[in-house]
Order: structure tokens, then C-alpha cells, then sequence
């Protein structure tokens, strides 16, 4: 269970990224994170596994207070909290393996790593993640030969090799056409529904947060201005959706939203 | 010219004083016509036309010729009108009817003062071609000089002295026939020289020498060397023709001859001299030349060179490019203020030819290979910091994102994340300088930086071109291997 309290992270610039954010995420749900750019959306994901410092507040994740970790309890939760992004942020000249493997490293012997040394036991787990991703053809592939698609996928692979419990997924599908938007998604899923991963994933596409996500939270100016569960997403139309967005992404919006059915 | 204004503008301004300004400053008119960044531009122009003329004349290298110079004082007294033309026609607001003919007269003053003071010459550069021919072909096929055979010789010496010595015991003594060997016997043995006398216009024949040798080999040719009592050896002429001649079928020769025209300057008493007869039987065993080993150890030397300037050079440029990147040293002003301290000293590093910091080096710690090591690490240190910095400045910030998400520690973040996007360009920019450092340790020798440079800045100047081509083959391929081989591993390893 993660909840998320009173959640304020101020910027050093000034900007108030966050603005006193209140949510719970049940085990097992599907969170999607909808906003226009800027509304926070990015801030809040990094702020879950402290990859930006929140200025304020409480993220309980199982009893813990993850906001308040320090040093080594801190990578000991990262471990549990995986996250794919946007721009996929492999290592680009480094093989499709070792981008996997990396997963692993919360969990070896910080030495090993000036050695570049993985036990065997996790190169079984990399090969068993690359095959459930349909990637065994590709593993010593250097990770910028590899599609878009291909790439996310290696990145939920280094997930998996993490054995998270809950999935931050950043725009995860926002540099990929709709097709393999729905594939990568549809892994999503798969973990969500199969490995009871908890998954908190900001979206732009009305009808790929209708298909896949049991929840929402809708963002703007940092401020939470949308909860609904499931059936709140079925029932909201996209005039709802643009209310959260506001009204200079109408015809974005729109746009968007018919270009993403085909 | 007819100069009106148009009727209706108001932002008309008078031509007249367009024309006055520009009469006494081409460029102040069309300023005044509004035209200011032109202007300004026509201004500098003319006071440096104005100012080359002047030192041109003052020049002491160069005579100026006359022609030249009424060239210049047309082109720009042309441009003055010019000036004052367009900036009345400015004022005006009329259509200008020659612009380019500014720009015409403005190259053309350029190009004929610089053909003059850089004394281009087309004549002496077409006519004078031919005396590259023997430098040209020696350099480009050296390989005469590449190789030495040993020389088998048939050869016998006398001795023969000037002037006649007093006392006849003195006399060198003539060996004459020798059990199977070579000999050579003068006659007489003691003489006087050839003098040319001036007045004459003739050579005056010095003492008639018979020379007879024996125990040569049969019917093959003999060379005759005459080397004096300092050790200067002659060929000796005789009637216009060298003295040589053709042993017979029994090995014997003889050859008549006068006494050669040797200086006897302030000599005093009486000087021996020694008289050769040799026959070259044939080169046999190929062997590598002097001058092409020296080469072969230079060339290797300077591949060392390179070798250590670009090791000393990555060891001193890794710590230093992390201080030189502004991504990591844009934290606080203490940081930033090292980061460009850091930066200008590597640009006035780098801006310092490697030939330069030679010659300082040669200073430091005397001429050799070390020198020229020294120069080439200095400059290394400073390209190699610079290339590295911009390396650490263009990682992704994404994969470190990616790295500390999965829960790693900040040496596993530096080691998964930031060393592998590093290292690449790393070795890129380190097998790319030692490639350089090929090249320019071939050159700091000139310097006095050991290395094939050096030898080959000395065959120059002892006009031993053959040597000199043999460096330049090595130099060339060289840096061809060097080239290609650091070319093949980049696009491998990047």
C-alpha cells in the first residue's frame, strides 16, 4: 500500500512543483498520473523513489516512511520500486545484458562493481527477464541498436530484475507510436495483474488510461484536481479530461485522443 | 553629376553635406545619410588604405615599385570619389548606379599591395621550377642510399714527394713487382706540380711521372687517386682527361702523365703524398646503409616519443578534465571560478605551437628525444583535458537516473552509469591524439627534439637529399599506418 501525504516539493528556482499531493494507491492497483506538462506529473513519480527530494510531507510505502530514508535503507527500498522513463535512459554503448543485469546492482557487493561482476545466479535472471520481454535475440545487442519499443522493454526487464513490488512508470509509451504504446502497456499489465506489482504511471491518451488503468489522479499546478476509480474513468468523457488538462490543450487533446483509436 | 533631392521625402538630407563629410572621411556621409553600419565599415577601410600606403612606402624589405604605387594612390583616391558619390546619392534617397565599383577598387588596392609585399613572382615560380628536379627525385626515390654493397677492391699505393728533398735518402722508395700482389711504382718518385700560369693562359706542366703497376687483374679498368699531405684526395687530370687506364692481359699498366695542379699554399719543406691505383672488381652483399639504420632506429624513437607524450598526457588529462567540466563545476562560484581558470590555462596551452614548447623544452633539458617528449605531453595534456571535459559534459543524465532508481550505491551509479558513457569517447580522443603525437614528434626534431626530425633537419642542411628522402618515406608511412590504424580501432570501439 502506498500513500502519499501532504506531499510539497518546492524547487530551488522557487517553482512549487508539488502542492501538498494526498493519494493512497491500494496493492494491486493501476494508478494512472494524467496532467498537462508541467503540472507535475514527472516530479511526483521521482519523488516516490527519492530521485527528487520532496520538500514536505510523507510517502508511506508498507509502514515506511520512504520521504525520510537515509543511505543504505534507502537503496534497500529502492530495490522494491522500479522505474521505467520516457527516454528508456539505458546505457546506450553498454550491451542489452548488462543494461539488464544492472537492475541487479542494489543487490550485489558495491566491489563487485569496479570488477564488473555479476554472480551467475543473476545472469539466469537477466536471461529469464529478457525472455519474458521477447528480447533473447537481442542480448548482446548495444542498447542504441535496438528500437524504441525494444528499448522500453529492455527497461522493464532491468525492472524485473529488481523484483520491485511497486512500478513507477514515467510517460513510459510518450516516445513510442500507438502500436507499441499498447504493447508496452499491455506488459504493464501483465505485471500488474500477474505479479500483483503496483503500478503508478503518468499517461497523455484518454483511451490508453480508460484501457489499462484502475485509477486516476489528475495533476495541475501540482495540485491534485481529479480521484476517481475505475469507474470514474469509464464515465469520464473526454470534456472531463480536458478540464484537468484545461482548456489550451482542447484541441491537442483531441487530436490525441482520435489519433490514438487507429 | 547631378545631385537633387526628392521631392516629398522628409527624411531627406542635404547630398552637399553628404558629399563635404565624405570628402573628408569616406563613410561620415553615409552615416549622416543614415547608412550607419556602412558607414562605420568605409571608414576603417579607408584609414587602413590610407595607413598601408604609408608603411608600404616607408617599407625597407620591399621596394615599392612605381607602377605599384600609382596603383594604390588611384585605386584609392578612386575609392574617395566613390565614397562621396554614393553617400551624396544616399542623401539623395537616389538609386545608386555602381555599387560594386566600391568593392572593385577596395580588392584591387588589396591585391596588388599584397602581391607586392608577399613578392609573388609567377616568373621566377614557372621558370625556376626545373632546379626542384634533382632535389625532387632524390627525395622521392632515395633508395640509392637505402642500400650498401661491399666493395671488392684490387688496389696498391706509392708514395710520391714535393718538392725534391735535399737530401735524396728522403726520396720515397718505390716497392716495384710484389709476389701476386697488387704494386705501383712512380718515376721519378720526388717532383713539382702544375701551375697555371695566368699570364700564359696555360697550364705549365709540372715533373713527367711514369706510373707502372702490375699484379691487377687482366683487362680491367684502373682508377688513379691522388691524396695529398692533408688527405684531400683528387682524381688527377692530365691533357684535360682524368689519368686512367686498362691493366693488360698480364695485369700490368702504364700511364705517362704530368704532375697534377695541386696548392702547395704556405707549405714548407718537403710534403709526401700518396698515389692509389684501385680496380673495382664488383659490389657484392647487399647490405642496409648507414644513413637508412639511423632512419629505422629514428623512426622507432619517434613512435616512442609519441608513445610516452600521449601516456603522460592521459594520466596528468584525466584528473585534470574533471576540473574542466563545466557540468561538474557549475556548483558554486568557487568551482566555476577554478573551472575557468582551469579552462584559459589549457587554451594557452594548446594555443602554443608543439614546435614552441620544443624549443622551450630544448632550453629546459638540452636536445634529445626527451625534449621533444616533454613538448608534445604539454600539449597533449591540454587537448586530450579539453576533449575529455566536453566528454564528461555530454553524458545523459537519464541512465544515472535509471542506475540509483534500481537502488545502487553512488560507486555503482559512477561505475554502471557514468564510466561506460564515458570511456568510449575516452579512448576515441586518446588513440586520435597519439595518432597527432606520430605526426608531430616527426617534426619537433626539427627543433632539436631527438627523433627522426632531427636527423632529417640535418640531411637537409648538408643537402644529403637521398638521406633526407629515406626520413621522409619512414615519416610518410608512418603516419599513414598511424592514421588508418587509429581510424579502424575508433570505428570499432565507439
Amino acid at each position: 500500500m502506498l500513500e502519499v501525504r501532504n506531499l510539497t516539493t518546492v524547487y530551488q528556482d522557487g517553482t512549487k512543483a508539488l502542492d501538498n499531493v494526498s493519494f493512497q494507491v491500494p496493492d494491486g492497483a493501476f494508478l494512472a498520473v494524467i496532467g498537462l506538462s508541467g503540472s507535475g506529473k514527472s516530479t511526483l513519480l521521482r519523488c516516490i523513489n527519492r530521485l527528487i527530494e520532496p520538500t514536505s510531507g510523507e510517502i508511506m510505502w508498507n509502514g515506511t516512511n520512504v520521504a525520510a530514508l537515509k543511505g543504505s535503507e534507502l537503496r534497500m527500498a529502492r530495490r522494491e520500486i522500479g522505474m521505467i522513463f520516457q527516454q528508456f535512459n539505458l546505457v546506450k554503448r553498454s550491451s542489452v545484458m548488462t543494461n539488464v543485469l544492472s537492475g541487479r546492482l542494489g543487490y550485489i557487493n558495491p566491489l563487485f562493481s569496479l570488477i564488473n561482476y555479476f554472480p551467475a545466479d543473476d545472469r539466469r535472471r537477466a536471461l529469464a527477464a529478457l525472455e519474458r520481454v521477447g528480447l533473447t535475440d537481442k542480448i548482446n545487442n548495444r542498447a542504441d541498436a535496438l528500437s524504441g519499443g525494444q528499448q522500453q522493454r529492455v527497461g522493464i526487464a532491468r525492472v524485473l530484475m529488481q523484483g520491485v513490488k511497486l512500478l513507477l512508470a514515467d510517460e513510459p509509451v510518450s516516445s513510442l507510436d500507438p502500436v507499441l504504446a499498447h504493447s508496452i502497456l499491455n506488459q504493464l499489465e501483465t505485471l500488474n495483474r500477474e505479479d500483483k506489482i503496483t503500478v503508478v504511471c503518468s499517461l497523455h491518451y484518454l483511451d490508453l488510461v480508460q484501457r489499462y488503468s484502475s485509477q486516476v489522479l489528475g495533476l495541475r499546478d501540482g495540485k491534485v484536481v481529479f480521484e476517481g476509480d475505475n469507474k470514474a474513468i469509464r464515465q469520464m468523457t473526454p470534456e472531463r479530461f480536458k478540464e484537468i488538462y484545461g482548456e489550451e490543450a482542447e484541441l491537442v487533446g483531441a487530436g490525441k485522443l482520435s489519433g490514438a483509436e487507429h | 553629376m547631378a545631385i537633387s533631392s526628392k521631392p516629398g521625402s522628409d527624411l531627406k538630407k542635404s547630398p552637399v553635406v553628404a558629399g563635404l563629410l565624405s570628402l573628408i572621411l569616406p563613410g561620415a556621409g553615409h552615416y549622416y545619410a543614415g547608412k550607419r553600419g556602412q558607414g562605420v565599415l568605409l571608414a576603417i577601410i579607408a584609414v587602413i588604405m590610407v595607413g598601408l600606403t604609408f608603411w608600404a612606402r616607408g617599407l625597407r624589405e620591399v621596394n615599392l615599385r612605381p607602377d605599384t604605387e600609382l596603383i594604390l594612390i588611384v585605386t584609392t583616391v578612386g575609392f574617395w570619389l566613390w565614397a562621396i558619390a554614393a553617400a551624396a546619392l544616399h542623401a539623395a534617397q537616389r538609386p545608386f548606379f555602381l555599387p560594386m565599383l566600391g568593392l572593385v577598387l577596395i580588392l584591387g588596392y588589396f591585391y596588388v599591395l599584397g602581391w607586392q609585399v608577399t613578392e609573388v613572382d609567377l616568373r621566377r615560380f614557372f621558370g625556376e621550377f626545373s632546379d626542384t628536379f634533382d632535389i625532387f627525385s632524390k627525395v622521392i626515390w632515395p633508395w640509392d642510399a637505402a642500400v650498401e654493397y661491399d666493395i671488392a677492391n684490387v688496389s696498391a699505393t706509392t708514395q710520391f714527394a714535393n718538392p725534391c728533398p735535399t737530401n735524396t735518402a728522403e726520396i720515397p722508395a718505390q716497392a716495384g713487382a710484389a709476389n701476386g700482389k697488387a704494386w705501383v711504382t712512380l718515376d721519378p718518385a720526388c717532383g713539382e706540380f702544375s701551375i697555371y700560369d695566368s699570364s700564359k693562359g696555360a697550364v705549365q706542366v709540372g715533373t713527367m711521372l711514369t706510373l707502372k703497376a702490375g699484379g691487377l687483374k687482366p683487362n680491367t679498368h684502373v682508377d688513379v687517386l691522388w691524396t695529398d699531405a692533408l688527405g684531400q684526395q683528387y682524381r688527377p687530370r692530365y691533357n684535360g682527361a682524368s689519368v686512367e687506364g686498362t691493366a693488360d692481359a698480364q695485369g700490368n699498366l702504364t700511364i705517362q702523365f704530368g704532375a697534377p695542379q695541386i696548392e702547395t699554399g704556405t707549405q714548407v719543406g718537403t710534403a709526401l703524398h700518396t698515389i692509389e691505383v684501385r680496380q673495382e672488381l664488383g659490389r657484392s652483399n647487399p647490405h642496409m646503409s648507414e644513413d637508412m639504420e639511423l632512419a629505422l632506429n629514428r623512426i622507432i624513437i619517434t613512435i616512442f616519443q609519441a608513445l610516452m607524450a600521449t601516456s603522460f598526457g592521459i594520466v596528468l588529462a584525466v584528473p585534470i578534465s574533471f576540473i574542466a567540466a563545466r557540468n561538474l563545476m557549475a556548483g558554486s562560484p568557487l568551482t566555476l571560478a577554478i573551472y575557468y581558470a582551469v579552462r584559459f590555462v589549457l587554451n594557452v596551452i594548446r594555443s602554443i605551437e608543439p614546435i614552441i614548447w620544443g624549443v622551450i623544452a630544448v632550453v629546459w633539458v638540452g636536445l634529445g628525444p626527451f625534449a621533444g617528449v616533454i613538448a608534445l605531453t604539454l600539449h597533449t595534456i591540454a587537448s586530450l583535458a579539453k576533449l575529455y571535459s566536453e566528454a564528461i559534459e555530454s553524458i545523459e543524465s537519464g541512465p544515472i537516473e535509471a542506475i540509483t532508481s534500481t537502488g545502487a550505491s553512488p560507486v555503482q551509479v559512477v561505475m554502471h552509469a557514468i564510466v561506460p558513457q564515458v570511456i568510449p569517447p575516452y579512448v576515441s580522443f586518446t588513440i586520435y591524439r597519439w595518432d597527432i603525437n606520430v605526426r608531430l614528434a616527426t617534426i619537433i626534431g626539427l627543433v632539436g627534439g631527438g627523433g627522426i626530425g632531427q636527423i632529417l633537419y640535418q640531411y637537409i642542411g648538408q643537402s644529403r637529399w637521398q638521406s633526407a628522402g629515406l626520413c621522409v618515406w619512414l615519416v610518410a608511412a608512418t603516419v599513414s599506418v598511424m592514421d588508418y590504424a587509429s581510424a579502424e580501432i575508433r570505428k570499432r570501439f565507439v
